[in-house]
C-alpha cells in the first residue's frame, strides 16, 4: 500500500519537474527588470534588460518616418531619459498618458527601445 | 430613461432576492408550489434586466447625453452599428451586458421549478445578485450628468471595428455558460446527488461554452492582428492570457466528458475542472480589471478589481471545502469502477495533466511580476520568448497525444499506420526551419491518424469530433508558418515606383484624400500582382480626427492561403511616402482552421441535442 502511495506521489511530481525545468530554461533572456527613470540613471545596468514606465515629455518627440526612427524622452517627475525606438509611428504615442518602454542602454547611455507600450485607449475609465 | 433603468434594476435586484429566499424556502417543501413561485421571480429579473439593457441601448441611440456612460462612449455622428457596441465600451455596460447574457442563458433554468427545488437557480441566482449589486452601488450605468454635454466624447477610433462589436460578447457568452457546469456541480455536491447525474448534464453546457469561448479568443486575435500596435494576433500579453487559462482547463473537461462514468478519476477530475474552470472566469475578470499588470488592452484599475479578487478567494477556499468534506462522493469504489485504464482515458488524462501544465506555466509567467515583488526582489517581466519557450514543448505535446488519439483504441494500427505515413512525415521534416520540422511533421501524422475517422466515422459524435481536430491540426500549421517565415520591409516610393516583395510586384501611384465632416483621411492603393497578372490592391490610409492629436490607421491584408502581405502607410513628405511591408507564412490557415474547429463542435452539439436537452424537462 505505501509502495503504491510513494508510485503515485512521484508520478504526481514529475509533471511538476518537468514544469519547472521548462520553467527555468525559459527564463533565461527573457526576464525585464523594473527600473524608475531615476533609478536607472543612477546605476550601471547597461548589460540588464529594463523595463522603464513614463510620461512623455512634450516637444521632446522626433520621428523619422523613413528610417523609422522614433526618439523621445521619458520623465518620472525628478529625472528625465532618451530613448529611441526603431519603428514605426503608433497612432496612440502623443495621445497616451503613460509610456511603457523595454529595452536596454547602447554604448552612448541612450535607451534602446526593443518593445513599445502604450495603454490602450479602450481603458475602460476606474470609476471612483 | 435613465430613471427608468436605474428603477428596472432595483426590481431585477429585489426579484432577485425573493427568488432566492423562495428557493430555499422551496428546498424544504414537498408539493413544490414554492418552487414555481422561484420560478416567477427569477425570471421576472431576467425580464427587468432585459428591460434595462434595453433602455441603455435607447439611451445610446437616442444620443442622450445625460447618461454620463453615454456621453463618455458615443458621439452624435457615430455609426449605428457602433453606438450599440459602445455598450460594453466601458465598465459598468459590460458588466450589464454580461449579466444579461447570463440571464438569457440560463432562462430555461430560471424557468423551470425543478431547478430551484434542488438550489442550481439559487447559485445562479446567486451571481446575478453579486453583478446587480455592482451594478447598483459600483459601477452604475445609468448615473447622470447635472450638465448634459451637447455632443459624448465618441468612441475610441481603435474600437470602431467590427472586432469590438464581435469579440466582448462572444467572451462574455463562453464566460457565462460555464457557471451552469459550476453551480451543478456546487449543488450536486452540497445536496448529496447522484454524482453521475449532475456531471452529464454538465457536458452540453461545457461545449456551448468552450464554444464560445474558443471563437472569443480566435476573433480577439483577428482583430489584435488587423490592428496596429497590438502586437499580432497573440502577444502573451496578460489580458490575452486571461482568457486563455480558462480554455485550457475547459479543453481538458471536454474531453473528460466523453469517458464513461465508471472511469476511475472521472468525478474527481469533473470536479476540479469545473471548478477551476469558473474561478479563472473570474480571475480573468480580476486581471483585466485591476489594472495590476502592464498591457496594451488594460482597462484601468479600480475597485472593481479587488471585490473580483476577493470573491475569487472566497469561493476558492468553499469549493476546496466542499471538494474536501464530500470527497467520498468524488471517489469510486472498486466495484464502482469499471476496468481500470483504457486507452483512451489514459490518453485524456495525460494530456490533461498537459493542458493544466501548460495553464500553470502561463499563470506563473504571467503573474511574475507579482510574484516578484511579493519576494521582495526587483519586479521582474517576463516577455514573449519566456511564454514560446515554455508553451511550444507543452502544445507539440498535448498536439501528439491528440494526434494519436485515433490510433491508441488498438495498440497494432499504430505501426501500420507509421508504415503508411513514413513518407509524408519525412517530407514534412524537410520543409523550412529547424524548429518547424516538428511541428509539420506533427500535423501530417494528426492528418493521417484523423483521416479514416472523417471518410467513415462510427458516430456523428465522432465525426463533429475528428473535424474538430483536424481544425486545430490545421491552425497549427498556420501558426508555425506564421511565427516563423516572417519578411519585413521598410520603403520609400515615390508616385510610379515598383516594390518587389517576394513574389510579388506592387506598383504605387501616389495618395489619395478624402475629406468629411470632421475627419479628413490620406492614403494608398496599391495594385499587387504576381507573374504578371494582377492579383488585386492593398490600401493602409491614414485617419486624422478635428480635436483629437490622434490619428487611426488602417492597415492592409492582401490574403491567400500561402501567405499574407501587411501593408502599412507609415508617413509621407511630398512626393516620397513610407510603407511598412510585411509578410506572414500561412496565417489565413489559422482562421480557416478556427471555422472547421467551429464546425466539428457544432456537429457535436447537434448530435447530442438529439440524446440531451440543455436543460432537460422533468415531468411532474
Amino acid at each position: 500500500m505505501s509502495k503504491k502511495k510513494l508510485k503515485v506521489l512521484l508520478l504526481s511530481l514529475l509533471p511538476l519537474f518537468l514544469l519547472g525545468f521548462l520553467a527555468l530554461r525559459a527564463f533565461e533572456n527573457s526576464a525585464a527588470y523594473y527600473y524608475t527613470i531615476s533609478e536607472a540613471r543612477a546605476k550601471d545596468v547597461s548589460e540588464q534588460k529594463l523595463r522603464i514606465k513614463g510620461q512623455l515629455v512634450e516637444d521632446s518627440v522626433t520621428y523619422n518616418a523613413g528610417m523609422p526612427l522614433l526618439q523621445f524622452s521619458l520623465t518620472d517627475g525628478q529625472s528625465h531619459l532618451r530613448a529611441s525606438y526603431q519603428g514605426v509611428l503608433p497612432d496612440n504615442f502623443h495621445h497616451s498618458e503613460e509610456v511603457i518602454m523595454e529595452g536596454t542602454f547602447d554604448s552612448s547611455g541612450e535607451f534602446q527601445v526593443s518593445k513599445l507600450m502604450l495603454q490602450c485607449p479602450s481603458k475602460y475609465e476606474g470609476e471612483e | 430613461m435613465a430613471y427608468l433603468g436605474i428603477i428596472l434594476l432595483y426590481l431585477a435586484c429585489g426579484s432577485t432576492i425573493l427568488a432566492i429566499i423562495t428557493g430555499l424556502l422551496a428546498i424544504r417543501e414537498k408539493n413544490g408550489s414554492k418552487g414555481a413561485l422561484t420560478a416567477r421571480w427569477s425570471t421576472l429579473s431576467t425580464l427587468a434586466i432585459s428591460l434595462a439593457t434595453l433602455g441603455l441601448i435607447v439611451a445610446f441611440l437616442s444620443n442622450d447625453f445625460a447618461v454620463a456612460y453615454v456621453a463618455r462612449h458615443s458621439a452624435r455622428n457615430l455609426p449605428l452599428i457602433y453606438k450599440v457596441s459602445a455598450l460594453w465600451a466601458g465598465q459598468s455596460g459590460s458588466l450589464l451586458l454580461w449579466l444579461l447574457v447570463i440571464s438569457l442563458l440560463t432562462l430555461g433554468v430560471q424557468r423551470d421549478k425543478e431547478s430551484h427545488r434542488v438550489g442550481l437557480g439559487i447559485v445562479i441566482d446567486l451571481v446575478r445578485l453579486f453583478f446587480l449589486l455592482l451594478l447598483l452601488f459600483v459601477t452604475p450605468p445609468f448615473e447622470l450628468l447635472a450638465d448634459p454635454p451637447y455632443d459624448g466624447s465618441g468612441l475610441n477610433p481603435m474600437l470602431q471595428s467590427l472586432g469590438m462589436v464581435i469579440h466582448p460578447p462572444l467572451l462574455f457568452v463562453g464566460f457565462s455558460g460555464f457557471l451552469v457546469p459550476f453551480a451543478l456541480a456546487l449543488t450536486g455536491l452540497i445536496t448529496r446527488d447522484d454524482q453521475a447525474v449532475w456531471q452529464e448534464r454538465a457536458v452540453p453546457w461545457i461545449r456551448l461554452s468552450w464554444l464560445f469561448l474558443t471563437a472569443g479568443i480566435v476573433t480577439g486575435g483577428h482583430w489584435a492582428y488587423t490592428e496596429l500596435g497590438w502586437g499580432g494576433y497573440w502577444a502573451w500579453d496578460p489580458v490575452e492570457n486571461a482568457s486563455l487559462f480558462p480554455w485550457l482547463t475547459s479543453t481538458a473537461l471536454l474531453h473528460l466528458a466523453i469517458l464513461p462514468k465508471e472511469y476511475r478519476f472521472k468525478r474527481i477530475w469533473s470536479y476540479g475542472l469545473i471548478v477551476l474552470t469558473y474561478l479563472l472566469t473570474i480571475f480573468a475578470t480580476f486581471l483585466t480589471r485591476s489594472g495590476v499588470l502592464d498591457s496594451v488592452h488594460a482597462f484601468a484599475g479600480g475597485v472593481l478589481g479587488q471585490i473580483f479578487l476577493l470573491v475569487l478567494v472566497l469561493l476558492f477556499v468553499f469549493c476546496l471545502a466542499l471538494g474536501w468534506s464530500r470527497r467520498k462522493l468524488l471517489r469510486l469504489t472498486d466495484t464502482q469502477a469499471g476496468q481500470g485504464l483504457s486507452a483512451a482515458g489514459t490518453n485524456i488524462l495525460i494530456s490533461s495533466v498537459l493542458l493544466l501544465m501548460l495553464c500553470a506555466g502561463v499563470l506563473f509567467g504571467t503573474m511574475f511580476p507579482l510574484i516578484s515583488r511579493f519576494f521582495g526582489a526587483r519586479e521582474v517581466v517576463l516577455d514573449a520568448s519566456f511564454f514560446n519557450q515554455l508553451s511550444v514543448p507543452l502544445f507539440l505535446a498535448i498536439l501528439f497525444f491528440m494526434s494519436a488519439a485515433p490510433v491508441l483504441q488498438d495498440p497494432m494500427s499504430i505501426v501500420r499506420l507509421l508504415k503508411r505515413l513514413w513518407l509524408p512525415v519525412l517530407l514534412a521534416s524537410g520543409v523550412g526551419a529547424a524548429t518547424a520540422n516538428g511541428a509539420f511533421a506533427l500535423a501530417a501524422f494528426g492528418f493521417g491518424t484523423h483521416l479514416p475517422g472523417l471518410l467513415v466515422p462510427s458516430s456523428t459524435r465522432e465525426w463533429g469530433a475528428v473535424l474538430a481536430h483536424l481544425g486545430v491540426l490545421i491552425m497549427l500549421v498556420g501558426i508555425t508558418g506564421s511565427s516563423l517565415y516572417v519578411d519585413d520591409v521598410f520603403v520609400s516610393v515615390e508616385p510610379g515606383d515598383t516594390v518587389v516583395f517576394g513574389d510579388y510586384v506592387l506598383d504605387y501611384d501616389g495618395l489619395s484624400a478624402r475629406y468629411g465632416s470632421d475627419r479628413y483621411t490620406i492614403g494608398t492603393t496599391l495594385a499587387i500582382s504576381k507573374d504578371s497578372r494582377e492579383r488585386g490592391t492593398l490600401r493602409s490610409e491614414k485617419t486624422f480626427w478635428q480635436g483629437r492629436n490622434q490619428p487611426s490607421t488602417q492597415v492592409g491584408i492582401f490574403s491567400t492561403l500561402k501567405e499574407d502581405i501587411y501593408l502599412n502607410l507609415v508617413g509621407w513628405e511630398n512626393p516620397a511616402a513610407q510603407l511598412h511591408l510585411q509578410r506572414f507564412a500561412l496565417v489565413g490557415w489559422i482562421w480557416v482552421g478556427s471555422w472547421i474547429v467551429y464546425l466539428g463542435m457544432l456537429v457535436i452539439l447537434c448530435a447530442q441535442a438529439r440524446q440531451v436537452r440543455l436543460w432537460p424537462k422533468k415531468t411532474g
